[in-house]
């Protein structure tokens, strides 16, 4: 747990430095840490044999000895995994039928801009989701259209392109599963994965 | 409950096999006609006003054969309802003639007793084992006036297409053999619907997560709900499942290596699945759908920067931007009957509106105007385009009738109804409903008759249906 402390307050020193804050909950959950991507199984007797059964989140390795050396970044040895699951990427929020980017959507981006510049060579994805309001069919673009956005400013902030991937999920995947105007104003939103670093 | 890989593909190639076996002895499946009779009843039937009104009681299977009695019993329920989705007979209920005895032989039915139920026809069923198939005759016999006792139809239907095991396909077969034979119809009965579903709530693993959700894997059923299957088992997102024209292919969007892209597969051999839209990771590629040759996908991409409607032959050559427009969301796309066009929704005037234009890319033409919440349009041969709308919370299907510009509401507004695919014949449509509380798959009459709605799934969230458009093999 000690680690854990380290890592919210690293990132509250980030937020402050990105001078944002926002009223949003964190989107960031726990989860069960899921097994390795199989193969796409095209054609029996070319799958993996099934996916393995969910493991549990391996334990933090023990606490790096500070021998005196600078800063030890609690990031540093973290998979993108770990990351993800308590991540220093803030999301970011929309509108209804927006993608359209506001001042804390801005702010936001600010930080996470930030972020990137410090790990230089993180890659990462940007999910756009929406709230479960307008067809299935019309959210998968007007996802992607959010993530594309939030790609647009960063790269405006200078973060390179080629570090940024967008993927939409349409309303496949709620954050919020409530049915009033709270929950759906946390569903639309665009979501940052660490895919590599 | 969770579906391994192995399990999901095991079952789908099963099913391939089955259907496979299946399709082979078409041509040899039914038998030379018992009489000759059936050439006149396209004269009698075809063209009525009305619905002539059919019973269809219990047939006589052989004796002391109970595996036999229990297909037969299943032949006419199934049999029953094919007849009556078509609208084409009125099918007196089966519970109205119960008491009426059952004969083999159409000279001794009791006449006055089906007259008195206003019957104009009785259908009398005979089926006998032959090997693991069943061996039917089938008769329609007149009932009133100069018609009692009277042969309108009669054909032989057997082979290994009536397998005792498979008694609904058989069915299905009649229904449709008796529909196109008797009426001119092409029926759906032996088509199927794909769709999406979350019903195993299979934990996602190509995704890097913080909120893990519940994947959703492709799944095809009979056209009646039937026969359930999963096509894919990845445990990733996988949606919007379409048919290739002959049945023997789906295009699909997955999420499976990490984006948005449309995989094609086969369900008869073991072939991978291709990726003709191109593979970028950073472009997605979504809502595919079959030119009616067969030979070329339409889809919205994001290939241009913004999402556009494209088009490749399914080999992955010849892709190109058809609508090209620089601003704006293209999506959904669908081809007309001929594949000389194809509809699409467009936000390019502020509001998603329904466009069409030619499948090379010239003859833009908007079809709805102040149209709220519209999306997939769905084409029917009869030249009928349904689709989704709605201010909100929830949508409604409508359908516009292209010949006279006439536009009616198909579903009621109960729960939110989305997604139209039109039946290939073009009377019904299938859509996703939230009536009954989650996402299923419905399928109702095109001219919403609300008798006609009928619930086709009942596990999970089922959305994104598609229905085939011929027989399935």
């Amino acid at each position: 747990m000690l680690r854990a402390h380290i890592v919210v307050i690293s990132l509250a020193a980030l937020a402050v430095a990105g001078g944002c804050a926002t009223k949003k909950p964190p989107v960031n959950q726990p989860t069960t840490q899921v097994p390795a991507p199989s193969a796409f199984p095209g054609a029996a007797g070319s799958t993996t044999g099934g996916a393995a059964a969910p493991t549990e989140r391996p334990p933090a390795p023990p606490p790096v000895p500070d021998s005196g050396s600078v800063s030890a970044d609690p990031l540093a040895n973290k998979t993108p995994e770990q990351i993800n699951s308590d991540s220093p990427l803030r999301p970011v929020f929309f509108a209804f039928d927006s993608d359209e980017l506001d001042d804390s959507a801005r702010s936001a981006l600010d930080g996470n801009a930030q972020v990137l510049k410090h790990y230089g060579t993180w890659m990462i994805s940007i999910e756009g989701h929406c709230d479960e309001r307008g067809t299935a069919e019309y959210n998968l673009a007007l996802g992607d259209r959010r993530a594309l956005a939030a790609r647009n400013y960063l790269i405006s902030l200078g973060i390179g392109g080629n570090r940024i991937r967008t993927v939409s999920y349409g309303k496949e995947f709620p954050f919020d599963p409530g049915h009033t105007e709270a929950s759906w104003a946390n569903n639309r939103r665009a979501q940052f994965m660490v895919t590599s670093k | 409950m969770t579906i391994s890989t192995s399990f999901g593909v095991g079952v789908l190639v099963a099913a391939a096999a089955a259907v496979a076996m299946t399709s082979r002895p078409m041509a040899a499946w039914i038998s030379e006609p018992l009489q000759e009779q059936q050439t006149d009843v396209k004269l009698s039937l075809v063209g009525a006003g009305t619905q002539p009104r059919v019973g269809l009681p219990d047939f006589t299977a052989d004796a002391g054969d109970a595996e036999l009695a229990d297909a037969t019993k299943t032949l006419v329920e199934v049999l029953w309802k094919d007849l009556d989705f078509e609208r084409e007979y009125y099918l007196i209920p089966r519970t109205a003639s119960a008491s009426i005895p059952v004969v083999a032989d159409p000279a001794s039915l009791p006449f006055a007793r089906w007259k008195d139920l206003g019957a104009d026809y009785v259908i009398v069923g005979v089926v006998h084992r032959n090997g693991v198939n069943l061996d039917i005759e089938f008769r329609m016999v007149g009932v009133k006036d100069e018609d009692a006792g009277k042969e309108k139809f009669s054909w032989h239907y057997g082979g290994t297409g009536c397998a005792i095991k498979n008694v609904r396909f058989c069915a299905h077969y009649i229904s449709d053999d008796f529909h196109k034979k008797t009426r001119g119809l092409d029926g759906v009965a032996r088509t199927k619907i794909a769709f999406a579903s979350d019903r195993d709530a299979s934990r996602m693993t190509g995704r890097l997560i913080q909120n893990a959700g519940s994947g959703k894997e492709i799944y095809i059923a009979d056209y009646d709900g039937a026969n359930q299957l999963p096509v894919t088992a990845n445990r990733n997102l996988n949606v919007a499942p379409v048919w290739s024209p002959d049945a023997r292919d789906l295009a699909y969007t997955s999420w499976v290596s990490g984006f948005m892209d449309i995989y094609v597969r086969s369900l008869y051999d073991a072939r991978p699945p291709t990726r003709p839209a191109g593979v970028d990771n950073n472009i997605e590629n979504n809502l595919a759908a079959w030119s009616p040759d067969g030979s070329k996908l339409a889809f919205a991409s994001t290939r241009s920067g913004d999402w556009d409607i494209w088009v490749v032959n399914r080999d992955g050559t010849n892709l190109h931007n058809i609508t090209n427009y620089p601003r704006g969301t293209d999506n959904a796309p669908v081809w007309s009957p001929t594949g000389a066009q194809i509809a699409f929704t467009s936000d390019r005037t502020g509001s998603n509106q329904i466009y069409v234009i030619g499948a090379d890319g010239v003859g833009l033409r908007q079809l709805t105007f102040g149209c709220q919440g519209c999306d997939r349009p769905t084409w029917s041969p009869l030249n009928v385009i349904a689709y989704t709308a709605g201010a909100g919370p929830g949508h409604d299907i409508y359908a516009l009738d292209l010949a006279t510009n006439k536009t009616i509401q198909v579903t009621d507004g109960q729960g939110s109804n989305e997604s139209p695919t039109f039946a290939p014949n073009g009377r019904h449509v299938a859509f996703v409903t939230t009536r009954w509380g989650k996402e299923q798959v419905a399928v109702i009459a095109i001219n919403g008759r609300k008798d006609t709605l009928q619930r086709i799934t009942e596990a999970g969230n089922n959305r994104y249906p598609n229905w085939s458009r011929t027989p399935g093999q």
